[in-house]
């Protein structure tokens, strides 16, 4: 076990499906854990494909919902996305961007490409300090609600093997290797100093 | 004496002196499980280090004896307040750094490791606090040896078996690279570390610290941190932490440039055999998000063909290529 619990985050694009889904089943297994979105906003499915419903990432949980009800509460309830802000905002009040926590973590877990990009992106540009390293793992899930579920049980998987192991550092890459094998997914990962 | 009745979070307290209360902290802390020792040995360390530092040489003892505890926890404490502390009041390297010593051999790597952190940071205010001391004292000069001693043996941990063992040292050669060059107008210095020691604030005439001495150890550190990157057996994540390492220390120490630039020609195309497919990508997307950081530098112009091939091989598009290089005119306007 290492020497402390992990301190782990997991990144979305707009810390509503992916991110929450990964958080709630990560805090009820009782990993000391925060979720975030690296978007500029927080974007939640519209009317049409072209037309999403576009809040800032200072727009509680409890007002996007409220927001949707008063646009149209059927549409919003039939496509689950009431169902999911109610869930996240039981979880915390409001979604919250990456670049904007300089909490540090131990392990940064995001769920797209794009995201992990990101997140290095942002990492690398900050000043280092302590030195500290913090390892950015990405696990692609698609953005709907069923991958969202799936990818939150293996994220959660790959955390209780890495809280699991004698010396993380030693053990990180034969770990990830084996799961990827397991899972059939590939990961991508990388480590970054704060 | 401070007795402001807000600080003691206990009745009896209130009346303490901040010494009495230290003294009181101590002897809980001698008694209680981990948890709860880290936290009141973290209060002993806010009192004696921010709140009243004249009291730091007091219980400096006590505090250290903490470094035989079994928790790791506690260890890596001690060792944290032992950089604290010397960052505090230089004076203290003298009587620390024999211990810092000690705990950079534990048989925990977790406590080892810790010690690499802090060595970083303690190995250049070391150099400048005996650079700037008023004449030489045996004392000074033992301190020298050991932390040069000291620095000989993290180098060596670059082969360490343990990787994330390696993961540090290799961030540590990173510094030490930085400090024994000389910094020029064109080096890109982060903020924080602006005020660091560097080569060229290297007295020619020291008794004992000698800047040629320096000047080579510096460039051996390089290339060892070259040597490092070619091993056929390097880890996707050591990789990963010598690029970032590397590209820092082009853009900080641009005479290194060249160097840098060869070394990443290179290993893009020779990546370690022993790489599996996805860790190919990751070290991929790092060579060219490191790439990026070099171009961007201005004194990058006699590379820019190398890099921007390196770049396009990588799959980044020539008009993201562009937009990252820098533009030449406002390179000459430059101050030399």
């Amino acid at each position: 076990m290492p020497s402390h619990p992990l301190r782990v985050a997991v990144v979305c694009s707009s810390n509503q499906n992916r991110s929450m889904e990964a958080h709630n089943i990560l805090s009820k297994r009782g990993f000391d854990v925060r979720s975030f979105g690296t978007g500029s906003h927080v974007k939640l499915p519209g009317p049409a494909p072209d037309k999403p419903n576009v809040y800032d990432f200072k727009t509680t949980y409890e007002q996007m919902y409220n927001d949707l009800v008063r646009k149209d509460k059927e549409l919003y309830t039939q496509n689950g996305i009431l169902h999911m802000l109610d869930r996240n905002k039981r979880i915390k009040s409001k979604p919250e961007r990456f670049q904007n926590c300089k909490d540090k973590f131990d392990l940064v877990i995001t769920c797209e490409e794009r995201v992990y990009d990101q997140v290095l992106e942002d990492l690398s540009s900050r000043e280092q300090e302590t030195l500290q390293p913090v390892h950015v793992i990405n696990v692609d899930i698609q953005d709907n609600h069923e991958e969202a579920t799936l990818g939150a049980f293996l994220i959660c998987e790959l955390c209780q093997c890495i809280q699991h192991t004698d010396d993380m550092e030693n053990e990180i890459d034969e770990l990830l290797q084996e799961l990827e094998e397991k899972s059939n997914r590939p990961f991508l990962h990388s480590v970054c100093f704060y | 004496m401070d007795r402001s009745p807000e600080e003691g979070e206990t009745s009896h307290m209130i009346d303490m002196t901040t010494s009495e209360k230290v003294v009181d902290l101590l002897n809980q802390a001698a008694l209680i499980p981990t948890d709860e020792k880290l936290a009141v040995l973290k209060q002993v360390q806010e009192l004696i280090i921010n709140k009243d530092p004249s009291l730091l040489d007091n219980f400096l003892d006590e505090m250290i004896a903490f470094q035989t505890d079994k928790s790791i926890e506690v260890k890596k404490f001690v060792i944290g307040f032992i950089e604290e502390a010397c960052k505090r009041d230089n004076e203290l390297l003298l009587r620390l750094i024999a211990n810092l010593n000690m705990l950079l051999k534990d048989e925990s790597v977790n406590v080892v490791k810790k010690a690499i952190l802090t060595l970083t940071q303690l190995y250049k205010v070391t150099l400048q606090w005996l650079l700037r001391a008023k004449g030489a004292s045996d004392m000074q000069e033992a301190c020298w040896d050991m932390v040069t001693q000291m620095k000989e043996d993290v180098l060596a941990q670059l082969d360490s078996e343990n990787d994330g063992v390696r993961t540090h040292a290799i961030k540590f050669t990173e510094a030490l690279i930085i400090s024994l060059s000389a910094r020029t107008s064109d080096s890109d210095i982060p903020k924080r570390q602006e005020g660091d020691i560097s080569l060229d604030k290297v007295p020619k005439d020291h008794p004992y610290i000698r800047y040629d001495v320096l000047c080579e150890e510096g460039k051996s550190a390089l290339e060892k941190m070259l040597k490092f990157m070619v091993h056929p057996a390097i880890s996707s994540i050591n990789l990963t932490t010598a690029l970032g390492s590397l590209a820092s220390i082009a853009r900080q120490r641009p005479m290194f440039m060249s160097e840098v630039v060869q070394s990443f020609e290179t290993l893009h195309a020779n990546l370690p055999p022993t790489l599996a497919k996805s860790q190919v990508s990751s070290v991929r997307k790092n060579l060219k998000l490191h790439l990026v950081a070099v171009l961007k530098h201005p004194c990058s112009l006699e590379y820019q063909g190398q890099i921007s091939t390196l770049l396009l091989d990588l799959g980044m598009p020539q008009s993201e290529i562009t937009r990252s290089t820098p533009v030449v005119r406002e390179q000459r306007k430059r101050p030399r």
